[in-house]
């Protein structure tokens, strides 16, 4: 295959396995790498799935000879079953970077999002996918003004679209009128900060932070608000 | 109050949850006079105080973020300040939330007001790591700003003093400063200036900078205002363009360009003002929240406090009404021994006494509940409860803390309306206060306990609570209907804070709960009393001295016979006591029955009772009989009175001793010749659920939102009730129910 960037050339080839058991796979290489042995009892918490189930799992790659695994010891990879944990792990990165660093989602929901659709695409779309990220990534200065605007329009998120906990700063307020008018002598200006504090039970309003007080508002109301998302690292006091 | 006294005019401005209200208390104490402003449903408060040659009079005005013409409240301080030409304004600002209460300050030193600020709940904003440098603020502002603590009265002597100085004009502290807007404003600012003073007249009234300012802004009062003067098209031209100018220099609109000018101007003078360090103590509101508001915890915790509040108010305070009752009958009784008979004694026994008592019985309700909701709200979590219920309001076109005082109507809807004042928005006020009748009062639960339990045997508690979600469903209806009506397009967008939790003072608690109750009887009454009075005479008279002879006449008869019996009984030689007795008890009986249809045919003559008689074309289609209307109409100063005139126009006894009832209301009811079906019976309840609650309830409904809503509501409730009943009588007839 060219590669007319010049990257690796990732393999995105399907893997023989089901979904539920690509995470296995995945689950088991990252916990390999991230600890000496890995244990059922890890599998279960990080997957959040019951002891029993993941040993009926692993039983079923070890017939596949992916995984060498004795009742009650550790399990491990065999060298085939490295081969296919790469090819997802790649999948997995790939779209990672993608959600986060093209679409511009936060960490957390890139992950997320990655792990729903990554045993679903071919990898003719994941090596389409890659090349656009390779694109995004190499220099050019006629590149910066544009993706520079992108980023900005991507980044802009209607205050009623984050989640509980998220951190923010205003863009800008859409909409005319009275209530408009209220936020903005409110303090709700550009480059404030807004935290979301809460949902209330049944979803709405929402219970938001600003200049140090709390204030709720109705989700329809909050769809005005264009926020930015700010990295919890820098909600640090430099004010 | 000597006439030496100069008088001083303040008007106590500050946001929602500055502790305005605090301040205000501290200052006057408990010598408060509670109106409304003119024409609309918001409190407006008064106080004086004395202080060496003058005389303080102090305004408490409602509590605003801003002083643009967003809301009914703005535009009342704001014509406040215009109009009441104060001699200054206390501002109270939340010292640990300066930043949004100042914004509220540079408007007020833009519209060229006097200012004393009362750095307010100082010590919690100290306690949060703020340093607050006051000498500098006052300097930056122009203004005495003095640190106070409105809930432990601390630094309300030296707002006094301040107050007495700056009105004096002897204040050193007091400069008058510009907000600067920068050279591109500034110029046009001048530009607008200039067309206005064309016109003495107009820059004699207002800040003619304070005009220019507020038209740039599109301020639809101020347009208004100035409407009628002669260079007013001028005006509005040149304030147009400056607009449009400057919207295009800064590309953005004009309300965001003028508030990040104010905003730079105090962030600019909190930089040099202000410092913050470490907070002292960790956030407790916080921990406190994640319980309150939790998902799975919130509407638990809810519904226990409004459980416990219900309970108290309603199961707690039937003791003191009990009490009450009792005492009312007895000095009833006193005075019926003292006064010679006569329609004297009846009016003040029956009409006044009863009239009093009727006022009074709800104080005890009232009373508590007040406690309670004075304690949800100066806590804070009035305003979590409202963060919760908003959703389900919301459907209703309400607003979360509408919740409470409809549940409240479940117990009684005079306090439940009065209730309805933590609403800060008119509309929502009004709202609340229209559909609270719909929430069936604990006063009306006798008569469906009578007729459930006579026409429903088998089920009586499922038709109850049938009768109470028809109440529900239809307030639900209503709400949306009057939105719909009234307040078509007026926007109430919930921008409610939420403040830190705080531990209310006794004081406050006490102060806030006589507030109600002297309020309550002194506006309401007053009137209630009268209008007990009014319907106690057309219940009782005119009198018939025909019916009066004719059954003292038959009484004579009756006793006669009976005696002429017992001597009977006696020569015949039936000695025995049985026989004796039973002549005795059947004497009584027939006796008991006179009286009450003495009663029925005196009632019957009565105004109400014509009145009853007249309506009967309009409520034969509901198949109500004419004791029905009779009842209805009687019924219209305590539901409860619907069940007593029943007895008397059934001839049935009220008596519990069931050997002088022997034929209870029950019994007499259930009787084929009166016709009553289990269809009639369930209208019947229907109407007594949807028309007018009572006579208090119309007459607080006329106190809080005024006298022309006090009427529709009065309309739209008999029609409603009209119309459900017809429509139920009507399709049940055609099933053959």
């Amino acid at each position: 295959m060219k590669d007319r960037t010049g990257y690796e050339d990732l393999s995105f080839e399907a893997t023989p396995l089901t979904a539920p058991m690509e995470d296995y796979i995945e689950t088991i290489a990252n916990l390999s790498s991230e600890k000496k042995v890995v244990r059922v009892k890890d599998i279960a918490k990080k997957l959040d799935i019951k002891m029993p189930s993941v040993t009926n799992a692993l039983n079923k790659l070890k017939e596949k000879q992916l995984i060498n695994y004795e009742k009650y010891g550790y399990v491990e990879l065999t060298p085939e079953g490295e081969k296919v944990a790469e090819r997802v792990c790649n999948k997995h990165s790939c779209l990672v970077d993608f959600f986060s660093d093209i679409l511009r989602m936060n960490l957390k929901s890139a992950n997320e999002e990655a792990c729903k659709v990554e045993h679903h695409l071919s990898p003719g779309t994941m090596r389409q996918i890659q090349r656009l990220i390779e694109f995004f990534r190499s220099e050019g200065e006629s590149k910066r003004k544009w993706i520079g605007e992108l980023r900005a329009i991507l980044d802009e998120r209607r205050l009623s679209d984050l989640k509980e906990g998220d951190a923010a700063e205003i863009i800008r307020l859409h909409g005319s009128g009275d209530f408009r008018k209220r936020l903005i002598e409110m303090g709700f200006r550009k480059g404030v900060k807004i935290d979301v504090v809460k949902y209330a039970p049944l979803k709405d309003p929402m219970l938001i932070e600003i200049k140090g007080y709390q204030i709720s508002l109705r989700v329809e109301e909050a769809k005005s608000i264009m926020v930015r998302l700010r990295e919890v690292s820098d909600s640090g006091d430099e004010e | 109050m000597e006439m030496k006294n100069r008088e001083i005019v303040i008007g106590i401005v500050g946001n929602p949850n500055s502790g305005k209200t605090t301040i205000f208390n501290a200052l006057t104490g408990a010598r408060q006079k509670v109106a409304n402003w003119s024409g609309v449903t918001v409190e407006r408060r008064e106080g004086a105080i004395i202080r060496g040659d003058y005389r303080i009079r102090i305004v408490d005005l409602p509590g605003i973020y801003s002083l643009t013409s967003y809301s009914i409240e703005e535009i009342i301080t704001r014509d406040f300040i215009l109009n009441d030409h104060p001699d200054l304004i206390v501002n109270v600002v939340d010292a640990g939330n300066l930043e949004r209460n100042l914004y509220l300050t540079t408007q007020l030193i833009e519209m060229g007001a006097r200012v004393v600020i009362a750095l307010n709940m100082f010590d919690e904003a100290t306690s949060k790591g703020f340093i607050i440098d006051t000498d500098r603020l006052e300097k930056l502002l122009g203004m005495p700003v003095i640190k106070t603590v409105g809930t432990r009265s601390i630094g309300i002597e030296e707002i006094e003093r301040e107050i007495v100085e700056v009105a004096g004009g002897q204040s050193d502290k007091v400069r008058h400063i510009h907000i600067q807007y920068g050279l591109d404003i500034e110029k046009e600012i001048k530009e607008i200036q200039s067309k206005i003073w064309s016109d003495e007249d107009i820059g004699e009234r207002y800040s003619t900078r304070w005009l220019a300012i507020r038209l740039l802004e599109k301020d639809r009062d101020v347009e208004r205002k100035l409407r009628n003067y002669p260079n007013f098209d001028e005006i509005a031209e040149q304030a147009a363009e400056s607009r449009i100018e400057l919207e295009k220099k800064f590309n953005d609109d004009i309300e965001t360009i003028l508030s990040d000018m104010r905003y730079g101007f105090i962030s600019g003078a909190l930089k040099e003002s202000t410092a913050k360090t470490a907070p002292k103590r960790i956030d407790l509101s916080e921990k406190i929240d994640k319980i309150v508001t939790n998902r799975y915890l919130g509407f638990p915790i809810l519904f226990v406090f409004l459980w416990a509040l219900f309970q108290l108010t309603f199961s707690l305070g039937e003791y003191p009404m009990r009490l009450i009752e009792s005492g009312v009958t007895q000095l009833g009784i006193a005075i019926n021994g003292l006064l010679p008979s006569g329609p004297v004694k009846d009016m003040i026994i029956d009409g006044i006494i009863g009239g009093v008592g009727g006022v009074i019985v709800f104080l005890p309700n009232i009373l508590i509940l007040f406690i309670g909701i004075s304690f949800m709200e100066d806590t804070g979590y009035m305003a979590r409860a409202a963060f919760i219920m908003d959703k389900i309001m919301h459907k209703m076109g309400l607003h979360g803390k509408s919740f409470i005082p409809l549940v409240m109507g479940f117990g009684c809807n005079v306090p439940a309306i009065m209730a309805t004042r933590t609403l800060e928005s008119r509309q929502d006020r009004i709202l609340s206060i229209l559909i609270n009748p719909f929430m069936s009062c604990s006063a009306r639960l006798p008569v469906y306990v009578l007729f459930a339990g006579i026409f429903f045997r088998e089920h009586p508690a499922t038709i109850i609570l049938s009768l109470y979600m028809v109440g529900v469903a239809l307030a639900f209806l209503s709400a949306r209907l009057f939105r719909y009506v009234f307040f078509k397009g007026e926007s109430t967008p919930f921008v409610m804070e939420l403040p830190p939790y705080r531990m209310p003072t006794l004081k406050t608690t006490l102060l806030h709960m006589w507030d109600r109750a002297s309020q309550y009887l002194k506006k309401m009454g007053g009137i209630i009393l009268a209008f007990s009075i009014v319907i106690w005479v057309l219940g009782a008279y005119p009198k018939s001295a025909d019916i009066a002879e004719r059954y003292a006449h038959r009484m004579n008869e009756l006793r006669g016979a009976h005696h002429a019996q017992l001597r009977a009984a006696r020569k015949k030689g039936v000695e025995n006591t049985a026989g004796v007795k039973r002549l005795e008890e059947r004497y009584r009986r027939d006796r008991e029955q006179l009286i009450l249809k003495k009663k029925a045919e005196e009632k019957k003559i009565t105004l109400i009772g014509r009145f009853g008689e007249v309506i009967l074309p309009l409520i034969r289609p509901l198949g109500f009989n004419w004791q029905m209307g009779i009842s209805l109409s009687t019924g219209f100063v305590a539901k409860e009175i619907v069940v007593s005139t029943m007895g008397v126009l059934y001839h049935a006894s009220a008596s519990e001793d069931p050997e002088i009832a022997q034929n209870s209301l029950e019994d007499t009811l259930k009787k084929p010749e009166y016709g009553i079906t289990p269809l009639i019976a369930y209208t019947f309840m229907l109407f007594v659920l949807l028309y007018v609650p009572c006579l208090a309830t119309v007459v607080v409904i006329g106190r809080e939102a005024g006298w022309q809503w006090a009427c529709f509501s009065f309309v739209y409730q008999v029609l409603l009730a009209w119309i459900i009943c017809f429509i139920v009588y009507n399709i049940g007839s055609v099933l053959g129910l």
